[in-house]
């Protein structure tokens, strides 16, 4: 059957028209492919791991729906945790575990003053499939000249990666710890994964 | 004003963006090629669009305000071909409730999560049934029977359907094969589990798997396309888990608030935007290919923006189309461009001529089948979520050809399935059906009283044995009335194969011990309904056939690549001679299996085809390759 004849003149139909905007790449929460199987490799290696340990910093961020871009792992657990990750990462291993103490790039922002931040674990380091990443045993924080904090605890959240069910630190603990050191922007972006989540405000 | 707007070439151009070209649009912008993805309704965000405003049941339910405006999308139905076809022009209950797509996620947006894969005997349904049961057995059971092969056996898709579960993040826990080996004909084996766990079962599924177990059957739970865990694609997309809020069944099936219901907008589309590749048009009716019948290429599409102006949209001279529309959509802008041989029934001969709208089957269960109910006394869970599918189990033991069907009058089976949640939310008010006396006032408020906290439930099933295709049963263009553009919409004509009533009277005395063993009361079995004495009188997102995939291109209009045929060339050359066009989404023949299995079904075709077309992206510009072995 032969195509009917093209019409080449504008029509406007009078339906309504839902009016809609596509999103901008940046807007859209993706996980880099490098980062995506390097997940999939860490939970392959610690399934059934006896000891707590969860996918933290902006890698466990995105995982959870959060908008940022992970450019290495950040892994909590305890200091028993640390060892055994060390056992079952060894491959990938590039420093061993031992305690470290460091100052973050960024400042806690309390007020109108800034204040160093200084974290102490028990931290091993590892690349695995080209990613880096730190793990860090029982890790506390320290804000300016205040006391250490206790060991950071957590109940674990999961996430189904491909087919791999991995440990995140939950969102709302981290945005905890950001209201505290006065990190508002990461709020908001906890906030506006956590409202497409549950359509809710933490 | 008469001005034609030309877009820039691309590699591939998807033509409508639901499911299946948000695979294609992700797997090739993967494989670096740039997609431009035409669809006639909006882009939707689930927080924005629906988050608040779903919860207007007036506005969903009976306005239909998310759905397929129909001056755009309508048909006209018949049940033969000597009745004058008249048009759909309102959605009505409870015959037109059916949503149909609408914009990015297509008609995905608007359905239960339902999701399963074939059997092994769904794919191969003519060769099998010929072998076992004698090759006259289709032709006395199904007058007319068109029934053919898919192209390729179950064993060949099982990939393909991995890939689509990922991508999807379905859930459950297999398919109920007591040993999981791909020599297992009778249950889909599965390579992978299905990568999210399934939904909390209920009471009631609970029940029934311990009690079909008991029987020898081999239960596994419901298969839900609504993710039941937080979940993160093979493309890097993030996805929200459910949060069992029953507003996504019911009447409309509503859309989903967290993205928690797969469809392309929020599993495949995402990925191929950030790649930067690709490019989404959208409130943009594509209404005609231009086909150059020498070369058998198509060079570009035309559509109307939302202002009703004229785009068109070219490819690069080695370009390939991929029509991802729904349904009749695609078939009927191939009729309107020229595209494929189109079919044409013959009623003094029973037979027909050409592929394209041949095969037309409903994947649904039919407005008037025979149904086993009784009733459940235990303090039932009444939890109102959607997605009947979660919460329940389903057994293959009376699918497919899976018991005996020597001296009976149809072939398949049915799945059997009980104990999905009971909600759907809005669905626990009862619009869908329509109000009659007796469910108005006090006793409309009597039913309602209890709906959340239930003391009893009834269970049962409407056995759905396949709609076999038929010579009489297809798809053409309405001769008679037009879109609002002022080109022929499609005309259906359908009615139930007798397959469907013969079927289901066989099954619903199966089922019934079911129910007496789980301790239901009450148990009745419907009548048996004669063949022919219901008709098809609606349309519906279940529609299935017309563009099937095949082996034969005389009588499959598809490769096993999702290319298109009718000239046997098409396997063997390069685009020199072939055709630069694809689609996926046709069902070769249903089965049983829930309705929207029937996606399930199609989905891996559409991994098949993307990657059918990737090899003829590598391949285009060489001569005499064969680039789809």
């Amino acid at each position: 059957m032969p195509a009917l004849v093209i019409p080449d003149k504008s029509k406007h139909l009078n339906i309504p028209l839902i009016e809609s905007r596509v999103p901008k790449p940046e807007e859209l929460v993706v996980i880099s492919q490098p980062v995506l199987n390097a997940t999939i490799r860490i939970g392959e290696a610690l399934k059934d791991c006896p000891e707590k340990w969860a996918i933290g910093g902006d890698a466990g961020e995105i995982l959870a729906g959060v908008n940022v871009h992970p450019d290495h792992f950040t892994i909590l657990t305890t200091t028993a945790g640390s060892e055994e990750v060390s056992k079952r990462l060894k491959t990938f291993q590039i420093e061993g575990p031992k305690i470290v103490e460091r100052q973050l790039g960024r400042n806690a922002e309390i007020g109108l003053t800034p204040y160093p931040v200084s974290v102490k674990s028990f931290a091993s380091q590892f690349r695995v499939d080209g990613e880096r990443v730190d793990v860090h045993g029982d890790l506390q924080i320290k804000v300016g000249d205040w006391d250490w904090g206790d060991p950071l605890d957590f109940e674990p959240e999961y996430v189904y990666v491909v087919s791999v069910k991995v440990p995140v630190v939950p969102l709302e603990l981290k945005s905890e710890l950001y209201m505290g050191l006065g990190w508002t922007d990461r709020v908001k972006k906890i906030n506006q994964a956590m409202a497409r989540r549950h359509h809710k405000i933490v | 004003m008469s001005a034609t707007i030309t877009e820039p070439a691309v590699d591939v151009v998807c033509l409508g963006v639901g499911y299946m070209s948000g695979v294609v649009a992700a797997e090739l912008t993967k494989a670096g090629y740039t997609v431009v993805g035409i669809t006639k309704g909006p882009y939707w965000d689930y927080v924005n669009d629906f988050s608040m405003t779903k919860y207007d049941e007036w506005g969903v339910g009976l306005g239909r305000k998310y759905d397929s405006p129909l001056p755009l999308q309508s048909t006209t139905i018949r049940n033969n071909s000597s009745q004058f076809a008249l048009p759909v022009r309102r959605y009505t209950m409870p015959i037109q409730y059916h949503a149909l797509g609408h914009g990015v996620g297509g008609a995905a947006q608007h359905y239960g999560g339902g999701m399963g894969r074939y059997g092994p005997w769904a794919y191969q349904m003519k060769f099998l049934t010929d072998g076992r049961y004698g090759s006259g057995f289709l032709g006395n059971i199904n007058p007319q029977d068109d029934t053919h092969d898919w192209p390729l056996t179950y064993l060949e898709y099982e990939p393909y359907y991995k890939e689509w579960e990922k991508a999807h993040g379905i859930c459950g826990d297999y398919n109920g094969s007591p040993t999981n080996l791909s020599s297992d004909t009778n249950n889909p084996w599965m390579s992978a589990n299905y990568p999210l766990p399934p939904h909390p079962t209920t009471p009631v599924g609970t029940l029934f798997q311990s009690t079909v177990q008991g029987m020898g059957y081999h239960p596994f739970p419901t298969v839900s396309a609504l993710a039941s865990q937080a979940y993160t694609n093979q493309y890097g997309v993030t996805v929200n888990p459910c949060v069992y809020d029953g507003y996504c069944g019911g009447p409309c099936d509503y859309a989903c608030e967290t993205g928690a219901k797969a469809n392309a907008a929020y599993r495949t589309i995402p990925y191929a935007l950030n790649t930067g590749k690709f490019t989404l048009v959208t409130n943009a009716y594509v209404f005609r290919l231009t086909y150059n019948s020498t070369t058998h290429q198509i060079t570009d599409c035309h559509y109307y923006d939302g202002h009703g102006n004229v785009h068109v949209q070219p490819i690069n001279p080695t370009g390939v189309f991929f029509n991802g529309m729904w349904g009749y959509n695609m078939i009927r802008l191939m009729l309107l461009s020229g595209v494929g041989n189109p079919y044409v029934y013959n009623s003094s001969t029973g037979m027909g001529t050409g592929t394209v709208g041949r095969g037309l089957t409903n994947g649904y269960t039919p407005n008037k089948g025979t149904s086993v109910s009784g009733t459940l006394s235990i303090g039932a869970n009444g939890y109102p979520a959607g997605n009947g599918a979660g919460g329940g189990y389903s057994m293959f033991d009376l699918m497919d050809d899976n018991f005996d069907h020597t001296n009976l009058n149809f072939i398949g089976g049915t799945l059997v399935s009980a104990g999905g949640y009971q909600g759907s939310g809005p669905g626990n008010i009862t619009f869908a059906g329509g109000v009659g006396s007796s469910a108005m006032g006090g006793p409309f408020k009597a039913t309602q009283k209890d709906k959340y906290l239930l003391t009893k439930v009834s269970v049962g099933t409407t056995p759905f044995t396949p709609d076999l295709p038929t010579y009489m049963n297809y798809i053409d263009l309405d001769p008679h009335y037009t879109d609002a553009y002022g080109d022929p919409i499609s005309r259906i004509t359908h009615d139930w194969t007798p397959n469907v009533y013969n079927g289901a009277a066989y099954l619903v005395n199966q089922c019934k011990p079911i129910l007496t063993q789980m301790g239901a009361t009450n148990i009745s079995v419907g009548s048996a309904v004669a063949p022919y004495s219901y008709h098809t009188d609606w349309w519906g997102h279940h529609l299935r056939g017309g563009l099937r995939v095949g082996t034969d291109p005389n009588a499959g209009t598809a490769t096993a690549w999702a290319a298109l045929s009718g000239y046997n060339q098409l396997y063997f050359t390069s685009n020199t001679t072939g055709l630069n066009y694809f689609a996926a989404g046709e069902i070769t023949n249903t089965t049983g299996n829930n309705a929207t299995a029937g996606t399930h079904a199609a989905g891996p075709q559409s991994y098949r085809a993307a990657e059918g077309i990737v090899k003829y992206l590598q391949n285009a510009t060489t001569s005499n390759v064969n680039y789809l072995a």
